[in-house]
């Protein structure tokens, strides 16, 4: 029993809200990928750190005994040392940056192509609820902000956490007492940053939110131009343009102010923390519990404990708008995938063609359904033309026939078998879509039609464009094949496009073969001249065609006539001219027109 | 227009939160020595009560310097804020006036991530500098003057060393400045190839090329990475280069205040102090790696945006348009027109001349790629005219206010493009403050009430980007009633009927004529061009013929041979 999966449930967002450590965790993950990267990254922290303290303390050894005393045998060598240390030091902190921007964009590199990759085991319907920009914000300004804190912050989480441990070593190891009265301020701080980060951690999500929803806006306004220049809308869209931005605005002046508050606060906790060192050591002092010179030490170390606490708490900046990009992200990664393959779905290689629906039901929204209960059979190589009026669910049939969606009841069977156990790619493979709007790519003509099968060869790349009349418009552009395609498609007319789209589906020589309105924008002598070519390209496959001109269709060898999502006659155009039901009806008022034409 | 006339209207908030960061800087030089007395007079000393004392006053002061901080953060946000707000602003308005042409030279993604992340990356620039940026030069002075004071002889090494460093930083910021800038665009075809998938998924889907635009996004993706690498290893290279300059100096510094010592002309003591500043100037300079990261970032990013707000718009209103000027009756006149695409070499239209009268309905027919839809595109000066003049009313269009021609003219495109929103939003673009009346009486002229109000939500329905959810004729018909609704002069109809059948056509042609406009209609259909009052006939961008359906089915062999693809045989006596 196959186990029954929705398309269009499964777009879903993923609802658990995962707090800020899950998110970090997860970004680390995708670090320990190179754990030997990551190791030797560690080690030169470890070591530059050292070195780092190494040179101070030669100094103060040397200023004791060359420059106190004034002993002169060795001081030569003593310098020489330092160089030797500074440039270890220097060659430490180069390979640490130098290893650490690798690993970090590597990271950001399998972060978006991990994006890429789910974007397309998406279900359609994923995309037809969500802009284009908005989804494209979460490449460009999501993971930009991964990227720009795992550049720096790493290292510096790295290097801050290892100078913390250590000192608080020493600290504990001269005075616990007093380590414990320096401690204090620690239940402090995490209250104040907890009450900062419940803060920020949510503005700082809608700030990424509502940038992508302003960069969704600007997409679509430039997709959009025709329509809002045409209707001088200018002056609207700059204005629901100008509501966005102050929201972005607002988001982004609270989370930076709230978060401009966390280096201050530690700051200001150090010197709390520092004079309470300094009045309960000197208390301790009177009384004698510790030494003099203790405390003089200890207060030292307590700064030296602070200063990592405050660069620490300077990251967390950067890392916040990284948690909430990442999150953006992930939100998209961990969204359903496209009714995923059954696991016993296997390729089909050759598909004969042979197509047939049972009973099958569907509605994209939950309610009424968009056609119900369609059962027909197309033989392979036949071609089955879908009429009825707009609206009536022909291209939902083609929808479910190429698997976008998945039937609510019913099955599909290809070559007699369910549907659901033939993996999607091997049955797209083998069919060829000409689509109602034709889409095209930037790119050369050439590589538009060769997207039907991309290991053509030039001439039959040629030979499929001449089949589908657009070899004489091609070769009448300025560079014929290499002629590239602009974003605007701007000296490219719509019926040119649908010509291409014709010849990149010839060029695929597929089993199964679909004309969703095919030629709707083709001039009507055009399309007899491709009419012919279309008649080859249908001969031993099974085609399925949408066309509103009847005599498009008069040829095909069973017509389905469909009306509110239901199969109401099936047959040839003579078989159904005889029943004088739906069809005859419209293809009487064609022919009337048609002779009122002729008087 | 440089960037820093967008800092400019910010000058007291920054001035204000730099100098809130001086009172920060000042209290954290002061600490020292405050901690130095705490330590000397109290705990040596064994005085509790001076603890307590200059406790006290240390922690005002931080009291101080917390208060100055938290200010700053306001000021500094607010000044970073609302000069992103501004940009972001100016330049949505700017891409808003671009012609078709300006388009052309930018990629739309582009475009984009111009507007987001390049602002974006400047904003936190001006954020972080009110902030802390401006820190590191100020410790750097600070150091190197108080360094002048205690000996001036042994301070001189700074003066070798700080300047040829300086000219290092300035050159890495160039070099990296120019990186960053191939970065942004590496990032923007990046962005590209991702719209380019999310507009076309359908089709990639259909084909099964997941794979093969995975390939085509990895090389994308790879080039972004490696020019980013390259970048970040350039900046970061700064750090190690100037410690190990700066820690030369101490060395040198340790050198020469040997032989110094010796000679009695400095003591123990300043030599130590020396010391002291050099290490404090090296860790400012280790901050400036970072600073030159975020700066050469924001130099490129000035840039790109600037490219957008300097770009020159090539069709805006002419100093003949007059504000008083609009459309009256909708006659229509092409005199010689010739048409070639902004950056393409192929005219288009050549030398066409017609004249349509007010209230005519004119079908325009012609061969795929004929040049009908560039023409159209002329009538509300999408595109201007490269050669000849179009007139309405009289008079050269460009004599109007593009807002005055656009609002008389209802324009509907051959790809029926709606926006996100309900179908009563973008219904109101046709008219902002039309009424449910008029809205359902524009919707049934175009023959889609009925549809939308066996919609969930009828008109409040939500359609998705470019009205995914519905039917191609469904949206054919809601960008007709969208047109429609503005009752306009001219009403053109780029082959907008493709997706309807027969008798929707036919019922919505009827629903037209009652609207007294002049109506434009590209088609394919003869049935549909038989009921216009004049059939303009083009062929490879120029007029071949025009006349009614009955004379040209006498004189056109190209009329007649459309006619022919579509009702066979022309019945002998027509």
């Amino acid at each position: 029993m196959l186990k029954k999966q929705k398309a269009k449930t499964s777009g879903k967002q993923r609802t658990s809200t995962s707090g800020l450590g899950k998110t970090i965790l997860r970004i680390w993950s995708y670090l320990a990928d190179h754990k030997s990267l990551m190791i030797l990254v560690l080690l030169m922290v470890v070591a530059s750190s050292a070195l780092g303290l190494l040179g101070p303390f030669l100094i103060g050894w040397g200023i004791d005994e060359y420059f106190a005393a004034a002993s002169t045998d060795g001081f030569i060598w003593l310098l020489v040392g330092l160089a030797a240390v500074y440039g270890l030091h220097s060659i430490s902190l180069w390979l640490q940056s130098y290893w650490m921007i690798g690993i970090a964009q590597q990271t950001v590199y399998t972060m978006r192509k991990q994006l890429f990759t789910h974007f397309h085991k998406l279900p359609i319907d994923f995309f037809n609820k969500r802009q284009h920009g908005e989804l494209m914000s979460r490449v460009t300004n999501d993971i930009e902000n991964v990227s720009a804190t795992l550049n720096s912050s790493v290292i510096q989480i790295f290097s801050s956490l290892l100078t913390l441990v250590g000192t608080l070593v020493v600290m504990i190891w001269l005075s616990p007492l007093l380590t414990l009265v320096t401690m204090i301020i620690v239940p402090l701080m995490f209250l104040g940053m907890k009450w900062i980060t419940s803060r920020t951690g949510r503005l700082y999500k809608e700030q990424q939110r509502r940038l992508g929803e302003m960069n969704g806006y600007i997409e679509e306004t430039i997709s959009g131009q025709k329509i809002i220049k045409s209707f001088s809308q200018e002056p609207k869209v700059i204005e629901e343009f100008r509501v966005k931005n102050e929201q972005l605005k607002q988001s982004g002046y609270w989370a930076q102010t709230f978060t401009g508050f966390i280096p201050k606060l530690m700051n200001m906790l150090n010197n709390l923390s520092f004079t309470l060192v300094a009045a309960v050591g000197g208390y301790f002092a009177l009384n004698g519990y510790v030494s003099i010179g203790t405390i003089v030490i200890f207060t030292e170390y307590s700064r030296q404990f602070t200063r990592p606490l405050n660069d620490l708490s300077n990251q967390f900046n950067t890392l916040l708008s990284a948690v909430a990009g990442a999150d953006r992200v992930f939100d998209i990664i961990d969204t359903d995938e496209e009714a995923i393959d059954e696991k016993d779905a296997a390729a089909l290689p050759d598909i004969k063609g042979k197509v047939e629906f049972k009973g099958v039901s569907f509605s994209y929204e939950k309610g009424g359904d968009t056609v119900s209960n369609l059962s027909f059979i197309a033989e392979p190589g036949q071609s089955v033309a879908l009429v009825g009026p707009t609206g009536a669910g022909k291209s939902t049939i083609i929808n479910l026939i190429s698997r976008f969606y998945e039937p609510d009841s019913g099955i599909i069977l290809i070559d007699d078998t369910d549907s659901r156990s033939i993996t999607r790619r091997s049955l797209r493979m083998q069919m060829a879509f000409v689509l109602q709007d034709s889409f095209l790519f930037q790119g050369s003509i050439r590589d538009n039609i060769r997207y039907g099968r991309l290991d053509a060869t030039d001439e039959e790349v040629e030979q499929a464009a001449r089949a589908a009349n657009a070899h004489s418009f091609i070769t009448r552009m300025p560079a014929g094949y290499d002629t590239e395609l602009s974003q605007d498609d701007a000296g490219i007319s719509q019926g040119q496009k649908q010509l291409l789209s014709i010849a990149r589906a010839i060029l695929a020589d597929p089993s199964i073969l679909i004309l969703d309105e095919a030629t709707s924008s083709i001039d009507t002598i055009t399309e007899l001249k491709i009419q012919e070519a279309l008649q080859k390209l249908l001969k031993g496959r099974t085609s399925f065609i949408i066309a509103h001109r009847l005599n498009t269709i008069k040829s095909a060898d069973q017509i389905i006539v469909i009306d509110s999502g239901q199969i109401i006659e099936k047959g040839s155009h003579e078989e159904l001219l005889e029943q004088k039901g739906f069809y005859h009806s419209l293809y009487t008022s064609q022919l009337e027109k048609k002779q009122l034409m002729n008087t | 227009m440089t960037i820093f006339s967008f800092v400019k209207p910010y000058r007291i908030p920054i001035v204000a939160a730099l100098c809130l960061m001086l009172v920060e800087l000042a209290v954290e030089l002061v600490q020292p020595l405050l901690m130095a007395k705490i330590i000397d007079d109290g705990i040596v000393a064994g005085d509790l009560d001076t603890v307590i004392k200059w406790g006290g006053v240390m922690l005002g002061l931080s009291f101080l310097a917390f208060a100055s901080g938290i200010t700053n953060s306001f000021i500094a946000a607010h000044a970073g804020q609302s000069f992103g707000y501004d940009l972001r602003e100016k330049l949505f308005a700017k891409v808003q006036a671009f012609s078709f042409a300006n388009f052309s030279s930018f990629p739309s993604s582009s475009l984009i991530t111009r507007i987001t992340n390049d602002v974006t990356q400047l904003q936190n620039t001006l954020f972080m500098s009110l902030r802390i940026a401006m820190r590191a030069p100020l410790l750097v002075i600070g150091g190197i003057v108080m360094a002048m004071l205690v000996n001036f002889k042994l301070a001189i090494a700074f003066f070798i060393i700080i300047p040829p460093l300086l000219l290092f930083l300035i050159w890495i910021m160039t070099k990296a400045a120019g990186l960053f800038k191939t970065v942004q665009k590496r990032l923007d075809k990046v962005n590209g190839v991702m719209r380019e998938n999310l507009v076309g998924m359908r089709l990639i889907k259909a084909f099964a090329r997941g794979n093969h635009e995975g390939t085509r996004f990895e090389t994308a993706n790879d080039n972004l990475r490696d020019k980013t690498v390259y970048a970040l290893r350039v900046t970061e290279v700064t750090i190690p280069v100037l410690l190990l300059f700066m820690n030369l100096t101490i060395i040198a510094v340790l050198w020469f205040g040997k032989i110094e010592v010796q000679t009695g002309t400095a003591s123990v003591g300043e030599v130590v102090a020396i010391v002291n500043y050099a290490a404090r100037i090296t860790n400012a300079f280790s901050m400036f790696s970072w600073i030159i990261m975020v700066l050469s970032r924001a130099k490129a990013s000035a840039e790109r945006v600037t490219d957008v707000l300097n770009e020159e718009i090539d069709l805006q209103d002419t100093a003949e348009s007059r504000k008083e000027n609009r459309i009256t009756d909708g006659k229509i006149e092409f005199e010689n027109v010739s048409f070639t695409f902004p950056n393409m070499s192929i005219p288009i239209l050549q030398d066409l001349s017609f004249s349509i009268r007010a209230g005519e309905t004119v079908a325009v027919l012609g061969a795929t790629g004929a040049g009908k839809t560039s023409m159209f595109q002329l009538i509300p000066r999408l595109y201007d005219v490269t050669d000849g003049v179009v007139r309405i009313d009289g008079q050269d269009i460009k004599a109007m206010k593009l807002k005055r021609l656009r609002e008389g003219i209802g324009y509907v495109p051959q790809e029926a493009m709606l926006f996100t929103g309900s179908i009563k939003e973008n219904l109101a673009w046709g008219k902002e403050d039309a009424t449910y009346e008029e809205m359902v009486e524009a919707a049934a002229s175009a023959q889609i009430h009925e549809t939308i109000m066996k919609l969930p939500n009828q008109y409040d329905t939500l359609l998705g980007q470019k009205g995914v959810n519905l039917s191609g004729g469904q949206k054919q018909r809601l960008s007709i009633a969208r047109a429609l609704i503005k009752n306009p002069k001219i009403l053109l109809l780029d082959d907008s009927t493709s997706a309807l059948d027969l008798n929707t056509e036919a019922k919505l042609l009827e629903a037209l004529s009652k609207y007294k406009c002049t109506t434009v209609i590209i088609t394919q259909k003869i049935s549909t061009a038989k009921e216009a009052d004049k059939i303009l006939l083009l062929d490879d961008g120029t007029l071949i013929d025009s006349g009614d359906h009955d004379s040209l089915l006498k004189t056109s062999t190209l009329y007649q041979a459309i006619y022919q693809s579509q009702f066979g045989e022309v019945k002998a006596g027509c």
